[in-house]
């Protein structure tokens, strides 16, 4: 008799084959998916209906719904877009130059580092090394505290360094590995940007390159090399050796492996780093704020500004915060098609 | 030599308004031809913070400006939290692609003192359009000017003032408080009540305290009644003295402890609201105090943004019946002599937190370019297009001219009944008036000062980290390093001739 | 024609000159750029940690003043800053902290006695010991209730609570969408969107969603009876609301690429597992985690060094209140270089380049390198 009520509990729980869900852990499991869809999707839902609001309407607030308990106003959508017009435009399209150029350049350049480092091993000597910062700390010296002319300490220090290089090169034993240059890539995203937003502010303004996207572009690009680096690695890593082997037998070069195997192969690890690249660069603040001055402003610049003397000016706010998002929506639903892509011309030639 | 001081933007006048200029052109240098403008292909660069307040009225008389003068006004604008290290980053490395700033009067002296700002004092001198005589005596001979010479020109009036709900108060048969102990007292009173007809309890008093925003000038709002009864050239920061903070005495102590107190008639995350939050729970309806800005004044006639128009009032910062005695350390009781510009026994100190944005010009700009943004400040101060600005709620600017109080028709137009305008601007006018006005400070690393050591110490103590003594001595303890890095000799000769001493 | 073979000969040696420098020419970009735009701001700001910068007439000065600006940090008027007041340690405390230590020095002297011992690995493990024996003497010392912490303790708490919280969500979630679900894209695509919002905006909308009177969830407050109750002036709930929006933010990293690992592992062995009878715990951890675990190392890796630096959520949402509670150092070090103090501000970032490789290397080679596969 008490059998029956067990037998449906364990029912519950128990799937039909290998290949469905049980009942219950379907129902769970779909509870846990949606819980977490409204958790993500919430927050952007209330910067939704938030731009649509008057000032009043936020301050004595909540207001939840527009037209049922609150009327929608485009009063923020006006003033971004109409009255602002082209102050707003202009960062947009900033933002898209140096997102998209950094990002294309990072990913590439360090995608050659990354195919490198999987496959080729590197021994530098340790030596070379600490003359070489040594000679770079001396170079910075003098330019920053004796106030020599930059373009006259670095060719010294350039000099000094290829002499030295060659002339003590051969005593050095110690070298480094893969790992040690892998370990000190990353290392250089450790640092937080307000260190060295300072020292390269310097640098392009005695380049005379301040405000400009050419400064943003080479400064994403490098502060997300790293990240390039060691995301395309591990892609690379699982793709076979002998594939490259056979092709080199042919007769095939690096560049040519590089560009006509490993590229197409790690096509979905590349959508994705790319997708990471591009969104860290789209989103970057501290650099752009001080790299740029009228110009070259980009979009985070215009978020944060809504913040001045009378508070965050949330309407305004959520509609700069809400088109920012459009781009890279778009940007992830083309790549995200390139992966699919990706993996069936992958599939066709391996 | 100034000749555009007519107030015309209307297309039809825009060319007599032309003609006017060029004619007066003509008339005032005699040589050049009758088209040829003042500063034809002159670019001036300004930056400001990006935001409606101040680069809304920049951008608005641009055009106009260049219509008399053939200068154009480009206005740059950055963030607000970044505009300090902005610009000076811009002149310390010598960048100087910025050839105007309109910024904080506070951080005058870290751009002045190392000379990366103009000299106006000569051009104030000669410029008649300007009307100097009509800006309030503290803008004119404090706010603007460091060692004696003039920096830079007012463009708007910042002090604090305490605002009220009048029908709160009147309901409750309570007056406008004088001092803070009656603040405490007012709030008290109606904390609790409902105040916008929601039906849900609302808040006695609701001051900005949130850490890196505005808490430091808060303090000193509440302080200066305390600290300072000789009138604005005693200062209230430092002992003239010996360069000894006043900040670990009775004074302080007591300000310290008001401070918190409000927090019992506030809402409870109030040690997370900054003034814009403030200015929200005060204007939707939700707060029967608060501390703040002449902001509110135009924003309370907004409908976009105020549920309180028309009941809002204005007063001038309330004060204490007790001073502090310098030597001892201890408050003693208001006398003619400790404090000589008392009413009724009460020491009132409006402070001038922040001090009211101005316009200052880059030293290493070209000659032209450094005269087109004079005369571009110079122009937008002047009583025809300020006396209208101040009245806008969407500008930041204030009034800080006499001549601001005088004309009411400018505010009823803008929205204000006959009685609040009175009510407001005679707060206005109280404070400025006073010659017992609190200066901000002005010494070197200021920010240092206020926005690192004395906005810690006060957010610390306000999460109850520290108490009240442990506050005063970390206070004092930071300053007193900060002195002696930057030369306690150096930052006390600078620091009395802030207060042209 | 004859010119024509000699065109051609020459290109070819050039291509193979090209092809024999192709190791050098793969990687030459990629050491430059970091070395231009990375090594020189370390070392310029190396030096201004080292000194103190001054506005003069005329210009400004830079100060040379030693470790200065360390020893405000460590035992001068910024202790209370950067490590925190610190408060009493009880006798348990100190128990706990022992077996800390011990189980740090076990770990140590089992290295010594094994067969590999390099100089390198022995300083380096040196280093990790002392670092992890002070930092946990600091934690007690602070976290305990009797201390307050500081930016370094704060960090360290959004760094670690927040990796691992973030890890073990995202990895869950990623194992629930790679499981035979319908909507499986929807639910990827959706589940990734957070990370495309500007940081900034993300620390705006938080500040939004979690006001008490005026945001969304007020009305639920007031049913708990919670209106009257704020996360911002209670120091532990800020740091968790912090900790919040942070993850909300991260998860969709660690997911993506977790989930992309699921997908590309091999079913086989699952099938093969499941055939016989496995349950779901012993697939995972036998045949799924394994698989998987390079992937993540990484990923952890790169979430472990952008947590460090967390800025904008403290910043915006409680500007580091109540008191000095949620401050983080990379916020520490902000605050300083905003009101010039660049020394002061180059030597806490400098602090944080130090703890923060420390934390990394020691992850790297101890727990990433386990997890490569071998010979890899």
């Amino acid at each position: 008799m008490s059998v029956k009520p067990k037998s449906l509990w364990q029912k519950m729980w128990e799937p039909k084959d290998l290949q469905s869900m049980a009942p219950a852990t379907k129902v769970l499991s779909y509870s846990i998916l949606l819980f977490w869809t409204f958790i993500v999707l919430f927050p952007l839902y209330w910067l939704f209906v938030t731009s649509f609001k008057l000032p009043i309407q936020v301050s004595d607030g909540p207001y939840y719904i527009p037209f049922i308990d609150f009327e929608p106003s485009l009063h923020a959508w006006e003033y971004i877009f109409i009255d602002l017009g082209r102050d707003t435009l202009r960062p947009y399209m900033n933002s898209i130059i140096i997102a998209s150029s950094s990002t294309v350049l990072a990913v590439f350049i360090g995608s050659m580092a990354a195919y490198a480092l999987t496959r080729i091993e590197y021994k530098p000597k340790v030596g070379s090394i600490v003359g070489f910062i040594v000679i770079l700390g001396l170079v910075v010296y003098l330019t920053v505290v004796v106030k020599m002319q930059w373009q006259l300490t670095l060719s010294i220090g350039f000099a000094l360094f290829v002499s030295f290089v060659f002339a003590f090169s051969r005593y050095f034993k110690r070298s480094l590995g893969n790992n040690d240059i892998l370990f000190w890539i990353i290392s250089q995203r450790i640092m937080p940007p307000v260190v060295s937003v300072l020292p390269i502010y310097i640098m392009f303004q005695q380049l005379g390159l301040l405000d400009t996207h050419f400064a943003l572009i080479v400064t994403y690009m490098a502060v997300n090399l790293p990240i390039a680096v060691w995301l395309m690695r591990d892609f690379f890593a699982r793709i076979p050796v002998e594939l490259e082997e056979s092709a080199m037998l042919d007769g095939a070069s690096r560049m040519r492996v590089f560009l006509t195997i490993y590229m197409p192969l790690a096509k979905p690890g590349l959508a994705a780093t790319t997708m990471l690249i591009l969104i860290l660069s789209w989103n970057e603040y501290l650099l752009a704020l001080f790299l740029s001055t009228a110009d070259a402003q980009t979009m985070p610049l215009m978020v944060a500004a809504q913040n001045a003397t009378r508070g965050p000016q949330w309407w305004y706010m959520s509609v700069l915060i809400v088109v920012m998002i459009v781009p890279v929506l778009i940007a992830a639903g083309f790549i995200g098609k390139m992966i699919s892509k990706g993996q069936l011309s992958g599939a066709v030639k391996g | 030599m100034k000749f555009f001081n007519l107030n015309q933007r209307r297309p039809l006048s825009k060319l007599l308004t032309a003609i006017t200029a060029a004619t007066a052109v003509t008339l005032a240098a005699g040589a050049s031809t009758a088209i040829a403008k003042k500063f034809d292909g002159v670019t001036v660069n300004v930056m400001t913070f990006t935001g409606p307040q101040i680069a809304e009225p920049l951008q608005r008389h641009a055009p106009a400006f260049k219509e008399l003068t053939g200068a154009t006004i480009n206005i740059i604008t950055v963030p607000y939290s970044d505009l300090y290290s902005k610009l000076l980053t811009d002149f310390v490395t010598g960048t100087n692609s910025v050839d105007a700033a309109v910024f904080a009067p506070q951080w005058l002296v870290d751009y002045a003192d190392p000379g990366y700002l103009e000299d106006l004092s000569s051009r104030v001198a000669k410029d008649t359009a300007l009307d100097a005589q009509d800006i309030s005596p503290f803008f004119r001979s404090f706010s603007t000017q460091y060692q004696g010479k003039t920096y830079l020109l007012t463009l708007d009036g910042d002090f604090h003032m305490i605002y009220y709900r009048t029908d709160v108060l009147k309901a409750a048969g309570l007056k406008p408080p004088k001092t803070w102990d009656e603040y405490l007292a007012v709030a008290k009173a109606v904390h609790g009540k409902d105040m916008n007809g929601d039906g849900k309890a609302d808040y006695g008093s609701c001051i900005s305290k949130k850490r890196n925003a505005q808490a430091y000038w808060s303090i000193m709002s509440i302080a200066g009644g305390y600290l300072q009864g000789q009138g604005t050239g005693q200062g209230a920061f430092f002992d003239t003295k010996d360069m000894k903070p006043l900040v670990n005495n009775d004074a302080f102590a007591a300000a310290l402890t008001i401070y918190k107190d409000t927090g019992k008639y506030a809402p409870a995350d109030e040690i997370n609201l900054d003034v814009g939050d403030t200015r929200g729970l005060f204007t939707s309806g939700r707060c029967a105090l608060t501390l703040d800005w002449g902001d509110i004044g135009t924003l309370a006639i907004d409908p976009a943004s105020s549920k309180v128009v028309d009941k809002v009032g204005a007063s001038m910062l309330p004060g204490s019946t007790k001073i502090l005695d310098r030597a001892t350390g201890k408050l003693e009781t208001c006398t003619t002599k400790t404090c000589p510009y008392a009413v009724d026994g009460i020491n009132r100190a409006p402070y001038a937190a922040f001090g009211g944005w101005s316009g200052g010009v880059n030293a290493t700009a070209d000659e032209q370019v450094k005269n087109a943004a004079y005369d571009y400040f110079s122009y937008v101060s002047q009583p025809a297009q300020s006396n209208a600005d101040v009245t806008k709620g969407i500008t930041g600017f204030n009034p800080y001219r006499l001549s601001q109080f005088n004309d009411m028709d400018k505010w009823l137009a803008a929205g204000m009944s006959k009685g609040a305008a009175q009510n407001y601007l005679g707060a206005i006018k109280d404070s400025l008036s006073s010659p017992n006005m609190l200066l901000d400070l002005r010494i070197p690393k200021n920010q240092n000062y206020q926005g690192v050591v004395l906005d810690t110490a006060i957010a610390r103590f306000l999460a109850g980290e520290i108490n009240v003594n442990q506050t005063m001595e970390t206070i004092e303890e930071g300053w007193n390093e900060l002195n002696e890095d930057l030369g306690v000799e150096d930052q006390l000769r600078l620091y009395k001739a802030t207060l042209g001493q | 024609m004859q010119t024509h073979k000699m065109n051609v000969k020459r290109k070819r040696s050039f291509g193979e000159m090209l092809d024999q420098a192709s190791p050098k020419l793969l990687i030459l970009p990629t050491v430059l750029i970091i070395l231009f735009l990375a090594i020189y701001p370390l070392l310029l700001s190396a030096y201004l940690a080292l000194s103190r910068f001054k506005l003069v007439r005329g210009g400004f000065e830079l100060k040379f003043v030693g470790f200065r600006n360390f020893k405000k940090l460590l035992f001068g008027s910024q202790e209370y800053h950067f490590l925190g007041t610190v408060g009493e340690i009880l006798l348990w405390e100190w128990l706990l902290i022992v077996i800390v230590i011990a189980a740090l020095c076990r770990w140590m002297f089992r290295y010594l006695r094994s067969a590999k011992v390099t100089v390198v690995g022995t300083l380096g493990r040196s280093v990790t010991l002392v670092v992890f024996s002070a930092l946990t003497v600091l934690a007690f010392a602070v976290l305990n209730g009797t201390g307050y912490p500081g930016s370094l303790m704060i960090t360290l708490f959004y760094v670690f609570a927040g990796v691992s919280i973030q890890f073990v969500i995202a990895l869950g979630l990623a194992l629930l969408c790679a499981q035979n679900i319908r909507g499986k894209n929807f639910f990827r695509m959706v589940f990734f969107i957070p990370i495309m919002v500007t940081p900034v905006g993300i620390a705006y909308a938080f500040r939004m969603l979690m006001d008490m009177s005026q945001g969304p969830f007020s009305p639920l407050w007031t049913l708990f009876g919670l209106g009257e109750f704020s996360w911002a002036a209670d120091a532990s709930m800020a740091r968790w609301v912090v900790l919040i929006g942070d993850s909300w933010q991260w998860i969709p990293f660690l997911f993506m690429v977790l989930f992309a690992a699921i997908e590309s592992q091999s079913k086989d062995q699952v099938e093969a597992a499941q055939l016989d009878g496995a349950g779901a715990w012993r697939i995972f951890k036998d045949i799924t985690f394994p698989a998987i675990a390079p992937v993540a190392a990484t990923a952890v890796l790169i979430r472990l060094i952008e947590a460090f630096k967390i800025i904008d959520l403290p910043n915006i949402l409680t500007n580091g209140g109540p008191g000095i509670a949620t401050e983080s150092m990379t916020l520490h070090s902000f605050i300083a270089w905003r009101t010039q103090d660049l020394g002061g501000s180059a030597a806490v970032g400098y602090s944080l380049l130090f703890i923060a490789v420390v934390v990394c290397v020691s992850f790297f080679n101890f727990i990433g390198q386990k997890t490569q596969p071998k010979g890899a």
